[in-house]
């Protein structure tokens, strides 16, 4: 794994984010959290599980789907089905 | 149309009642005289974007299910397109009476939904769930009745009926995380039943959740020398009774649905080929008489017979012997 790869999987979750709630790559912060914003509601958030499923090529658990409460959490998610950040 | 991996992963996991919620949501942008009536169930049936979208045209009527169906035929009959959304049982059966007079009788322009139909209500028990409301319903007059096998066909469905004049049962079954049945478009039509899977021995009919464990059940089979046709039958009123017809060069045909083996999809195709000449021996796949203990979803399926191999290894035993083909 090289650091090119960490920063591509950065760029594919913001691009997840982008996708699946509608919003500007400059809003997806660590902080960016579920029903801070109005477009990351309860459907949003499905789209945006759909979107990271379809893009990393995982089936994320019902568990893992619920607790991804921020995009900072997303990651830390992530890395439990060997997609690294950092 | 064509949908992405992402809008049919999405509708998977939301389930039948969120998918329906942003199928209407979308219909609701380019048709202003869609409403949305709830009996209580705003969040619970995935209605929130809507309410959010459109305020004045959601209608929550508090569990008050019979007024809402009469508030839902007045607003028809001024020309609005009215969905009326709650549990399958309390639309099926509570409502009974007000589905017969403004839907059946009037033909008011109403689109009943009835979400968690089957077992998809799990824990809630046996007064939520709905495993007659296709055998109450069937019976009513000018009423069409769908049961959506997937989230892609639900947003069909949804969007078809929004824009076709008459009164619609829409029956959602399953629950979140559902099994997709289709990954690219198809043409969906009201009354046209669709073969998603060839096979010459026998003919598995089926509709609504149980059409993915169908497709599973016929791959099983297909292990064992057996090749099975599955047919989604997407809307079991009217009956697509030519497609039916097709089957008569089976050995066995077979009718599999999350609903009382009585009065349901089974018992509308027994009724058919009643008149038939030469028809294949008919098994009726559903839930038996009586009130299972409650469970989770997966759990219930499993204890009806539900599941792809209960159903592979039903159709085989019918096979080898074709005595006692329902299971009342």
């Amino acid at each position: 794994m090289t650091l090119l790869d960490f920063h591509m999987n950065n760029s594919r979750l913001i691009k997840c984010f982008e996708q699946g709630l509608g919003v500007s790559a400059d809003q997806v912060t660590d902080s960016l959290a579920y029903n801070s914003i109005k477009q990351w509601d309860s459907v949003a958030h499905m789209v945006l599980v759909a979107a990271i499923e379809t893009e990393f090529d995982i089936m994320m658990d019902t568990d893992d789907i619920l607790a991804m409460s921020s995009v900072a959490v997303a990651r830390q998610i992530l890395q439990k089905y060997g997609i690294v950040f950092e | 149309m064509s949908y992405s991996k992402v809008d049919i992963r999405t509708w998977s996991i939301l389930g039948s009642r969120g998918t329906f919620g942003v199928a209407l949501t979308d219909a609701a942008r380019s048709n202003p005289g869609i409403i949305a009536l709830s009996a209580d169930l705003c969040n619970t049936s995935g209605l929130d974007r809507f309410r959010n979208a459109y305020p004045t045209r959601f209608i929550n009527t508090g569990i008050a299910e019979q007024n809402m169906l009469g508030v839902a035929a007045g607003l028809a009959a001024t020309g609005f397109v009215p969905f009326a959304t709650t549990f399958a049982n309390f639309a099926a059966l509570r409502s009974c009476e007000q589905v017969r007079h403004y839907l059946g009788y009037m033909q008011e322009n109403v689109k009943l939904v009835g979400f968690g139909a089957g077992f998809a209500m799990g824990m809630f028990g046996v007064t939520h769930f709905a495993l007659e409301d296709i055998a109450a319903l069937r019976s009513i007059s000018n009423l069409t009745i769908i049961s959506p096998a997937d989230g892609m066909e639900i947003v069909k469905a949804t969007n078809t009926i929004a824009v076709t004049r008459g009164p619609v049962y829409l029956r959602l079954t399953g629950v979140m995380n559902a099994p997709i049945v289709y990954k690219e478009d198809y043409d969906f039509t009201i009354g046209k039943a669709i073969t998603l899977r060839e096979g010459d021995a026998v003919a598995i009919v089926a509709t609504g959740s149980m059409v993915h464990p169908s497709l599973k059940a016929a791959e099983i089979l297909a292990t064992q020398g057996i090749m099975a046709q599955v047919v989604n039958v997407h809307t079991i009123k009217p009956l697509d009774t030519a497609a039916v017809d097709q089957l008569l060069n089976h050995r066995l045909v077979v009718t599999v649905e999350e609903h009382s083996i009585m009065g349901g999809l089974g018992t509308s195709i027994a009724e058919h080929v009643a008149q038939k000449r030469g028809f294949p021996p008919l098994l009726r796949i559903g839930v038996a008489q009586g009130y299972p203990h409650v469970g989770h979803y997966q759990h219930m399926l499993e204890v009806s017979g539900l599941t792809a191999p209960k159903i592979a290894g039903r159709i085989r035993l019918a096979l080898d012997d074709t005595v006692g083909l329902s299971h009342e």
